[in-house]
């Protein structure tokens, strides 16, 4: 039954799929805009939660066997996932629309910085047409040595200009983490003394200048040994930091996990459904 | 059973089946007029003192909800927004939110939309104020530094899932002198928001943000479940840490078999 979920073999097959699935959605859409009320659309919301959590929940926790191990669930998994992408990928439009209402009032009342606006139209006009006409344009073979100038204009645009200001962006990450740090490690409570303290070991213990200032100890041998800064800072990150960092990781799967049950068994009424009676 | 990570063993699904009904439970008995105690949270109970800063300065207010689409986070993130929208609604302060998923986009249009109803004021709601920027991760941090210089935004609130745009938001909000609450649970990201954030919801603080703030039976009853889990989760992991020391220390045979009892699942 799953297999009704692979890709189609033609194009034949592929053009029936597609205008299939338009019809029936739009006729499922319509049956459920024009039958249900706004009660019925919250109750059908609750239903398909409910159906949805149980089918992810017992695909994991029904008994499986053999290798890779499956369960009369598992071969389900991937088309269900499919078709939540292809809901995802129906979003985009409304993501683009967004952008577009905003954008365009700002032109259209030439609000303060409405060219930054104008410069946002541009650009996804710009990268929309050269690379769907990069994506399917058909180079001669063997390819040719000058490059044909839609694929040349998407390689500026993309290669050339968004993934520098990208990196750029990224390349302030070091200063901020530099003026974050300085803030962080003034001295003015006790707990920031802490942890002035622990970041202090745990730096001189990574570089070979830490490892210097404490090469009069023992390596081996010795209680002495236990306060090289190498040791010492490799005994902070796995005897301090790392139960720490589980202790946040058991609270936080356990908030998750009550997360969960509240939206899977609709619980959380005030929030997204409707008012708590 | 499967032994490996691809399904649960059975000791997962006692664990989960029993962690599950605690949390259940308790939300039932929340729901029959059981009183319960909510710890304080200071990270949360600063929110109102935020909203009340912007209304003060006449300023609005940002709330990013993070990179993810349509998760337990962005959902928790939501239900924290909602909170948000309602004080913002009835001090008539302006809040702007922006997302970096599409997915995300109509669900935080309705719940900001449904939050202003809720409030009393649905004429409130500005269609322009729930925004998608990029999905982009720069793009993104970028182009809400731009929303937070040109709109001046008094107070940033940051809750949801951050990675390495993080930094760049929150630095960027506090040198332009708003005041900044942010709640994550990634552990990873945790640092970057005290060093650059006014206030903190850490860890799983902030699953409890809903119960805290909007003190409803089911949600108080889930926070009260999910503390009596965690209490015997720290309890395990010392009867477990006891127990393997001592096999450890002697019976080595033993101590493989429950070590593979409990990873394999028998």
């Amino acid at each position: 039954m799953a297999h009704l979920f692979d890709p189609a073999r033609t194009t034949h097959a592929l053009i029936l799929y597609l205008a299939a699935a338009l019809v029936a959605s739009f006729l499922l859409l319509l049956a459920l805009h024009r039958l249900l009320g706004p009660r019925g659309r919250r109750w059908l919301v609750v239903l398909v939660t409910f159906v949805g959590g149980l089918f992810f929940g017992l695909e994991w926790f029904y008994p499986a066997h053999g290798q890779p191990s499956k369960n009369f669930l598992t071969d389900w998994i991937e088309p269900v996932s499919n078709m939540l992408a292809v809901v995802g990928a129906f979003t985009v439009g409304l993501g683009i629309y967004s952008l577009t209402q905003v954008h365009g009032r700002n032109v259209l009342r030439r609000r303060i910085g409405w060219h930054n606006s104008a410069a946002f139209f541009l650009a996804m006009v710009a990268m929309l047409v050269f690379t769907l006409w990069e994506h399917y344009l058909r180079l001669p073979q063997p390819t040719p040595k000058l490059v044909p100038w839609p694929k040349g204009v998407y390689e500026v645009l993309f290669n050339g200009i968004f993934m520098p200001l990208q990196a750029a962006t990224f390349s302030l990450l070091a200063f901020y983490i530099a003026s974050a740090a300085y803030r962080a490690f003034r001295i003015q409570t006790a707990e920031a003394g802490l942890m002035m303290a622990a970041a202090f070991i745990v730096m001189l213990g990574q570089v070979p200048f830490g490892a210097w200032l404490t090469s009069a100890l023992p390596e081996v041998g010795s209680p002495l040994a236990f306060f090289r800064l190498e040791k010492l800072g490799e005994w902070v990150m796995s005897w301090l930091n790392t139960p720490a960092q589980r202790g946040i990781t058991f609270g936080i799967a356990v908030g998750a996990l009550a997360m969960s049950l509240r939206i899977w068994l609709s619980l959380e009424r005030g929030t997204f459904f409707s008012e708590q009676s | 059973m499967g032994g490996s990570l691809e399904h649960a063993n059975w000791f997962m699904t006692v664990l989960f089946c029993a962690m599950s009904a605690v949390i259940v439970a308790s939300v039932v008995l929340a729901q029959r007029g059981r009183a319960m105690f909510i710890r304080p949270i200071p990270g949360l109970a600063a929110i109102d003192e935020a909203v009340g800063r912007a209304t003060e300065m006449g300023r609005p207010m940002f709330f990013s909800t993070g990179l993810h689409g349509i998760t337990i986070v962005t959902l928790q993130a939501l239900a924290i927004l909602a909170h948000i929208v309602r004080l913002a609604a009835a001090h008539a302060t302006r809040l702007i939110v922006a997302t970096a998923s599409s997915t995300l986009l109509p669900v935080a249009e309705e719940s900001v939309r449904e939050a202003y109803a809720a409030a009393g004021r649905p004429e409130s709601y500005r269609a322009d104020d729930v925004r998608f920027v990029s999905d982009d991760q720069f793009a993104y941090a970028l182009g809400s530094i731009g929303i937070m210089a040109r709109d001046r935004t008094a107070t940033n609130f940051f809750f949801g899932s951050f990675f390495a745009e993080a930094l760049v938001l929150t630095e960027n909000g506090r040198a332009l002198g708003a005041l900044q609450v942010a709640g994550c649970p990634d552990p990873t990201q945790i640092p970057f928001f005290i060093a650059t954030c006014d206030y903190v919801v850490i860890g799983d603080e902030y699953y409890a943000a809903s119960a805290y703030l909007t003190r409803e039976p089911t949600l108080t009853g889930s926070l009260v479940g999910q503390d009596i889990v965690k209490a015997a989760i720290i309890l395990l992991v010392l009867v477990g840490a006891a127990i393997a020391t001592y096999l450890g220390a002697g019976d080595a045979g033993a101590h493989n078999a429950l070590l593979k009892l409990l990873a394999q699942g028998g």
